[in-house]
């Protein structure tokens, strides 16, 4: 009983306003926080329908945002249960990058771009810092606050990426911003998939349309198009070989392509400076070892050279119709949507699990893929190691372990004692 | 991750001993005393890796659940909330945290298997609506750490790496969370204490490895003497006494 009244209390802090729209795992609605007066958004998390709780998808997010706090990365202030629903209250934002760069009426001076991408490049910076790949950048999912401040949101594909040897899912992102280590099958990546993604949203604040896009009709056949996109990118940078990428031909899903030479970058950014050239360049390095790290990037001379960046508060921003919304609502009215839809990414063939009967056989799998990979390293796999010291208590399992009687543990005491004379 | 466990949740959320010791007042008026609170939380700590053995996930789930679970008693009491539910809720909810889903039905049909007892039978709707206690009870920190990953690297900086010695450590460590020491320590200083008591069973010289690590060896040692009396205190427990202090649970007030 206590805790009906608790949820209640929780839920009359917020005053409910407008519905924002759809998310992918239920209603967004603007709503004030009468404790601070500030304007939020609440994400409700539809439970009732699905026998599995609270969204995978939503807990990630939870998880993750839990630990990153930021001034570049999407605030979660508060959750709370309310009439067995969850909801996520997140900082309000006013738009997104996507409808930035989409507004022919936007005019992005060169220090505009430079805000927007160290901003981009700070977030993702902390995040990697933090052992967080966020595996889903692209400019729809940069939120722009009132203040200007870009943020990163939409934390539903991130993961910690500080395990060794662990095994992710290459399906991660809009394909149009996916590394090309991705798109050859690679299990085991790591931060660089986000910056070459951060590459692709300079180039395309750059262009002002996304930059390695697809045609929609090849996009759809499944199977066909990760090739199609590797082709897409080696037309633009030349391709890819053994001299730069040693890792290549080891990927899963290696295949040859016919050569291309690489046309001048300059060819591709008319409008770009010698240094932005440079630092693009270095962000799409094929090879994920010696491309640019999102903390070097920050450091390259791209940013303190002039112009300087553009204050936050002064950057140009759709003033007509403002379109407001949480990370991953797409505005009712519809503007012309020129990322891929987003099903194409939410349903994945995933090792990491929604589903239901398939992944229990997919993780035996995936099991037996680490154990091969990981020889001599046996502590890393616990299945092998004995589950406990001293079994006696609770009367089950291995036969065969190791045991500390009542000698050895006086034993031991006392060479603990003797073994500590200094304390510094 | 071990770099950024100093900014971490986890990091912000340690304990002291004396706070974690406390039985919760509805609790104590059933006569549970702090002595019946460990053996309750041990026991459900079994009962998770027991689940857990039976639906195939990694140790790193059950360790993550058993913290869950002994944080969650540090604020909610035994007798509004049954240490019987929250113990596989926690597993439930480790497992979607930890990225190797369970799913609820798969763990109903195993306490089932487990448990002929109806009273600890419980319904994948009880697991539900449990799981959104406990996320509040964590106040929705979900992230954990653990002493395996540095157990590993410390086993590897000092040569010891040897199958003998990652055993004995790596099972030491395991027992550990059958106390409430990652509540209280840092998981690394955990992993160096069972490293520190696997290495004098085993008569490795390590006291000039030890000495070159920048660590309080008084907080090692003490964590080592902890783990010690721990296994000592085990072998006078009987089954008993750990039904005893169910009992005392299940008293109506």
């Amino acid at each position: 009983m206590a805790e009906v009244d608790l949820s209640k209390k929780v839920a009359d802090r917020y005053l409910k306003r407008e519905v924002l729209g759809e998310g992918t795992y239920g209603v967004v609605y603007k709503a004030i926080d009468t404790k601070t007066g500030q304007t939020v958004a609440i994400k409700k998390i539809r439970l009732g329908k699905q026998k599995e709780g609270v969204n995978f998808t939503a807990l990630r997010e939870i998880k993750l945002l839990k630990e990153l706090k930021s001034p570049n990365i999407i605030e979660l202030i508060d959750a709370f249960p309310h009439k067995g629903n969850l909801h996520l209250v997140f900082e309000f934002m006013e738009t997104d990058l996507e409808t930035v760069i989409r507004n022919t009426n936007i005019f992005l001076s060169p220090a505009d771009i430079k805000s927007y991408m160290q901003m981009t490049l700070k977030g993702l910076a902390f995040c990697h810092k933090k052992w967080v790949l966020h595996r889903d950048m692209k400019p729809n999912n940069l939120l722009i606050g009132p203040n200007g401040q870009l943020k990163l949101a939409d934390f539903g594909l991130a993961r910690l990426f500080g395990s060794p040897d662990r095994k992710f899912t290459h399906q991660v992102f809009a394909r149009w911003y996916r590394a090309p280590e991705l798109l050859f099958g690679a299990k085991q990546y790591g931060a660089g998939v986000d910056v070459w993604a951060a590459g692709c949203i300079f180039a395309e604040l750059l262009n002002r349309r996304p930059f390695l896009q697809m045609e929609m009709n090849l996009t759809l056949q499944e199977g066909t198009s990760d090739i199609d996109q590797l082709g897409k990118i080696f037309a633009a940078f030349g391709t890819a070989t053994s001299s730069q990428w040693p890792d290549l031909a080891y990927l899963p899903d290696y295949v040859e392509y016919q050569f291309v030479a690489a046309p001048p970058l300059r060819s591709l950014f008319p409008t770009a400076s010698d240094d932005a050239l440079d630092l693009l360049s270095k962000m799409f390095t094929y090879d994920p070892k010696a491309r640019i790290t999102a903390q070097q990037a920050l450091e390259h001379r791209y940013f303190s050279s002039a112009p300087l960046p553009t204050d936050p508060d002064k950057l140009p921003r759709p003033s007509a119709k403002r379109v407001s919304r949480l990370s991953d609502f797409n505005p009712q009215e519809g503007p012309t949507v020129l990322s891929p839809p987003r099903k194409s990414r939410r349903v994945m063939p995933e090792r990491e699990g929604f589903d239901g009967n398939g992944r229990r056989v997919d993780k035996v799998e995936e099991h037996a893929g680490e154990e091969k990979h990981g020889d001599g390293d046996i502590a890393g796999r616990n299945d092998q190691v004995p589950m406990s010291v001293d079994f006696s208590i609770f009367a089950s399992r291995p036969p065969t372990r190791p045991t500390i009687n009542s000698a050895d543990r006086s034993h031991l005491k006392r060479k603990l004692d003797l073994e500590f004379q200094h304390p510094e | 991750m071990a770099a950024n466990f100093w900014t971490s949740s986890h990091y912000k959320q340690l304990m002291d001993q004396e706070d974690v010791d406390v039985v919760q007042p509805l609790d104590r008026d059933k006569g549970i005393t702090l002595e019946d609170f460990k053996f309750i939380k041990m026991q459900m700590a079994s009962y998770i890796s027991k689940l857990a053995q039976h639906v195939k996930v990694r140790q790193r789930v059950v360790a993550t659940a058993v913290t869950y679970m002994r944080r969650f008693f540090v604020r909610k009491s035994m007798t509004e909330y049954d240490p019987h539910l929250v113990a596989p809720t926690c597993l439930y909810l480790a497992s979607k945290a930890e990225e190797s889903t369970v799913q609820a039905r798969l763990l109903v049909f195993y306490i089932k298997k487990i448990y002929s007892d109806e009273k600890y039978r419980y319904e994948v709707k009880d697991i539900l609506e449990m799981e959104m206690k406990i996320l509040e009870a964590l106040n929705y920190y979900l992230v954990v750490f653990h002493p395996y990953r540095s157990l590993v690297q410390f086993l590897q900086d000092a040569g010891m790496n040897d199958i003998n010695m990652t055993h004995l450590s790596w099972g030491l460590v395991n027992d550990t969370y059958k106390m409430d020491l990652i509540l209280v320590h840092p998981p690394h200083l955990i992993a160096l204490a069972c490293i520190y008591i696997a290495s004098v069973y085993r008569d490795k010289d390590t006291t000039a490895w030890f000495e070159e690590l920048r660590v309080d060896m008084n907080v090692v040692k003490n964590i080592s003497m902890e783990i010690l009396d721990f296994y000592e205190n085990q072998r006078m427990v009987t089954e008993e006494r750990i039904n005893a202090a169910f009992s005392k649970l299940a008293l109506k007030p």
